[in-house]
């Protein structure tokens, strides 16, 4: 194949295993090979239980704790006593660590593990985990930088472990559905798509300066751990964390890489996008310490098989696409937090946030649509979805070899934000062809200590 | 209006020969000129016209406004426009008004009901009920007015104009307009939006009298946030991005297009809060048909925000930190020049249709002497201002909820909003006690 040429990343043994749809390279989509297929590191038989342990287990990662309790929760890790506090109580019998090196290097009885620590540390504890073949549910963004993405992707393949991102709406019935309906043709060949946040909204702050100054650290928190493979700088209390991370461009990924990887989901798996063909951006002042306050970002991407070329362009900080004629006076677009809009050569559909509630627009063309046949296998709930993978049944569906080209396909737009310019990708190369310096933000340096 | 809709209508301007009206000074003659608003842009305004006699000056900040008293030392100095106007009307033919935005309508309205001509800063008034009242009221009281939008009085200006009526691009559907304040690039900070009201009081400056700059503002503790410049962000008192700079944007596109007001208003924008203006937003308006020119749809982009780099613009050329894109059904305009160049050199000029100006503050002290309204006077300036503030109706956070579920449409002539009432209460806006429209 042709992208198997053009491929010069570590382990180009690895791309045999795509099957590339068409064959305009750069714009491929990937397929899943089950994992039965693929066999792999031990697994679990269907009825016994696994040995989970949480990396970063306040906040979100408490849920995502919670919604695999039905296994053993062996051991749980946070750099913060405070935020994990609820979580240990939770779980007395589980050991507790501050540092997820420490804790995958003494524990030998761990399966699969989940993570969800701010951006910049998913990368190197997903590898740490997938390289000792343990299976990994991970949070979304799937890695801070473009680079950490396809190396974990690569590795999660080569190391035969069952892998799921944090981006729940994919294993909704709503997802399913839009997928179902485009594949129809129900508003014929899509050639555009708009997609849309309110984050950050004032929920973190992003356009701001690094403070200045340092505040005492708490003595619940380890901040040399927090900082991770991060470089050097000093606390500043109510600054980074918890939660308000995302918009520093060492740490977190913006509003961008916290909500892309759900709104643009269903528009990356019912066009079966792969990797953009060019990608620019214009925001509110750009600086180089946290993502600007809002952004719009303008993705290409080439024909796949028989469907078109299309622009998709993703709106942030509250900005929205016009909008459409043929949506009727009194109804929203899209939901809380944000929505997408498909536009076909025969008609449109809108759907919220995490893919939610689905509609041909305006109404009458919903009411007059003859639906499909449910044709893609349904799951029952995101996390369950990956423990049957974990223990031997079908790959998860958002394991990291969609998810890994979907995070990259999300970072690049930071990239384009970054600098200022329209980027020319050239995707199974990793690689920027028309503005080298931005290929600096393919990859970061970590600190000493830290590895992927 | 014409017969292509009455919202759709472009605005025409009666000749002021044709108007007569009140005392009109000889060209011989030099007038006697009093500024209101002296610093900063107030300062340039006054250099524009200061081959006439500058009698008396008025300026609520001592130290801002030094520059201009030295400048002009026999003239009477005031720091409340009221008294000044009262105390010297007799003495006075002409104002220039370029205090911030609040002020431009109770000031220009005192001046023009004395029967004094007006030179008014963009935008002509911090509401649109009062850019309504001063275009009638300049119209009853038959005064030269201009506005100041410089820009118009370029050869840049007449360019877009003469290569759209020419054909050019063919009919444009389709507009695209965009500055970077509040923000920009690389240069020093504009003023700020999206923050919030600071708790601080620090003490009020001696030069400054506080009460005199609040003016028929709500009442509120001195901060230097506010003052001087950065009021531009501020609800009470300023605009934002759009209404500082939309005046002057919008000037080259209304008068190619021969636009009037709008049929709908839609909005976007970062975080809104009840204080500022929003750090980035996107308007987008759109016209009915204005006889054989087709609908149009305008949208403004500020904070940063641009359209889409055209493809037509040669590699290498840069989309400027503001710029005017319009799309034709055959071709590209960005600003003056067709895009790609190689159109624009296959084209070269349009015919020239459009009389050059004398100048923008000529154009006015020429009016005022009898001659041809300026071509910015208030029949001109007032609508489009009114449809420039008509996006900061669709920006206020009270509606954005409501304005989630549907555009906002407007009867520009019966100025209402008539599918969500709620958004005329923001047409208008209540003054502080002793000061009046």
């Amino acid at each position: 194949m042709q992208a198997n040429k053009r491929n010069i990343t570590k382990k180009p043994s690895a791309m045999s295993r795509r099957d590339f749809i068409g064959g305009a390279a750069g714009v491929a989509a990937f397929t899943i090979v089950p994992r039965h297929v693929l066999g792999g590191p031990g697994y679990s038989t269907p009825s016994e239980k696994l040995n989970i342990a949480g990396i970063g287990v306040g906040g979100k990662g408490a849920g995502d704790i919670g919604a695999v309790e039905g296994e053993n929760i062996v051991a749980l890790c946070d750099v913060d006593d405070k935020q994990g506090g609820k979580t240990f109580e939770k779980y007395p019998g589980a050991k507790r660590y501050r540092d997820f090196r420490k804790m995958l290097e003494k524990e030998k009885n761990i399966d699969a593990v989940v993570i969800a620590t701010p951006d910049h540390v998913h990368a190197p504890a997903s590898m740490m985990a997938i390289k000792m073949g343990k299976h990994v549910y991970c949070e979304k963004p799937l890695t801070h930088s473009v680079y950490e993405a396809r190396m974990l992707t690569e590795a999660a393949r080569e190391h035969k472990v069952a892998t799921q991102m944090g981006n729940q709406g994919h294993s909704s019935e709503d997802i399913r559905l839009i997928c179902e309906w485009i594949w129809d043709g129900a508003i014929g060949p899509v050639r555009e798509v708009h997609a849309w946040t309110d984050r950050p909204g004032g929920r973190w702050a992003q356009g701001v300066e690094r403070p200045e100054g340092s505040s005492p650290v708490p003595t619940t928190l380890d901040w040399d751990l927090w900082l991770g493979p991060a470089p050097y700088r000093p606390y500043v209390e109510k600054a980074y964390c918890p939660f308000v991370w995302r918009g520093w461009w060492d740490f977190g990924t913006g509003a961008l890489g916290d909500m892309a990887c759900h709104i643009i989901d269903p528009v990356f798996w019912a066009l079966k996008l792969g990797y953009p063909t060019s990608v620019r951006a214009v925001s509110t002042e750009v600086n180089s310490e946290t993502a600007p306050v809002s952004s719009i970002v303008e993705y290409e991407f080439g024909a796949r098989g028989d469907m078109p070329p299309v622009k998709l362009t993703w709106y942030d900080g509250g900005l929205m696409p016009t909008r459409p004629a043929e949506l009727e006076k009194g109804r929203r677009m899209g939901s809380a937090n944000g929505g997408a809009l498909f536009v076909g050569d025969k008609g449109k559909l809108m759907c919220g946030c995490y893919a939610k509630n689905p509609r041909l627009i305006p109404e009458t063309a919903m009411q007059a649509y003859q639906r499909p046949p449910k044709t893609i296998p349904r799951v029952e709930e995101h996390h369950q979805d990956w423990i049957q993978a974990c223990k031997g049944g079908t790959p998860a569906s958002s394991n990291f070899d969609y998810a890994g080209p979907l995070t990259e396909t999300v970072l690049l737009g930071n990239l384009a934000i970054r600098t200022g310019m329209k980027l020319d990708w050239d995707g199974p190369n990793m690689k920027c062809t028309n503005v080298p310096e931005a290929n600096e933000f393919v990859r970061r340096e970590y600190r000493a200590g830290w590895t992927l | 209006m014409g017969a292509a809709g009455a919202t759709a209508a472009a605005f025409t301007i009666v000749p002021r020969h044709v108007l007569g009206g009140p005392g009109n000074t000889p060209p011989s003659e030099k007038l006697n000129i009093a500024g209101i608003g002296v610093g900063g842009r107030g300062s340039g305004v006054l250099q524009g016209v200061e081959s006439q006699n500058i009698v008396a000056l008025c300026d609520v900040d001592t130290e801002r406004a030094a520059q201009a008293f030295k400048r002009h030392p026999d003239a009477k100095i005031y720091r409340d426009f009221r008294r000044m106007l009262d105390k010297e009307e007799k003495n006075i033919d002409a104002v220039t008004v370029a205090t911030p935005d609040h002020v431009h309508a109770p000031a220009s309205m005192m001046a023009i009901k004395m029967g004094k001509h007006v030179y008014c800063e963009k935008p002509l008034a911090h509401s649109i009920y009062e850019a309504r009242m001063l275009t009638e009221a300049a119209r009853e009281h038959k005064v030269a007015t201009q506005f100041g939008t410089q820009g118009q009085a370029s050869e840049g200006n007449r360019l877009i104009c003469e290569y759209i009526w020419d054909g050019a691009i063919g009919p444009v559907r389709e507009v695209h307009v965009w500055v970077d304040r509040p923000l920009s690039k690389g240069q020093d900070f504009y003023w700020a939006q999206g923050v919030g009201r600071p708790a601080e009081t620090p003490p009020v400056p001696e030069t400054l009298e506080w009460d005199l700059w609040l003016g028929p503002a709500p009442e509120r503790p001195y901060n230097p946030i506010y003052c001087p410049f950065t009021w531009r962000g501020w609800l009470d008192f300023g605009t934002g991005a759009l209404g500082d700079m939309g005046c002057h944007s919008f000037d080259p596109i209304f008068r190619a297009l021969k636009l009037g007001y709008p049929s709908s208003v839609e909005a976007t924008s970062t975080l809104l809060n009840d204080e500022t203006f929003p750090v980035a937003s996107i308007v987008r308006y759109e016209f009915g048909a204005r006889g054989d020119m087709p609908p149009v749809k305008l949208t403004w982009y500020d904070g940063g925000l641009k359209p889409a780099r055209p493809e037509e613009l040669d590699e290498g050329r840069r989309m400027r930190p503001e710029g005017i894109l319009f799309i034709g059904d055959k071709g590209k305009l960005l600003n003056e020049r067709l895009i790609p160049e190689s159109r624009m050199k296959e084209y070269g000029k349009p015919p020239e249709v459009l009389p050059r100006s004398p100048g923008h503050f000529e154009e006015w002290i020429n009016a005022c002497k009898g001659g041809e309204p300026a071509r910015a006077n208030f029949d001109w300036a007032g609508p489009m201002t009114e449809v420039v503030l008509l996006g900061n109706v669709a920006l206020r956070r009270e509606l954005r909820e409501k304005l989630t579920e549907t555009k906002l449409y407007w009867d520009g002539p019966n100025m209402s909003c008539t599918n969500v009432p709620e958004a005329n209460e923001y047409l208008r806006r209540e003054y502080r006690k002793g000061w009046t429209l």
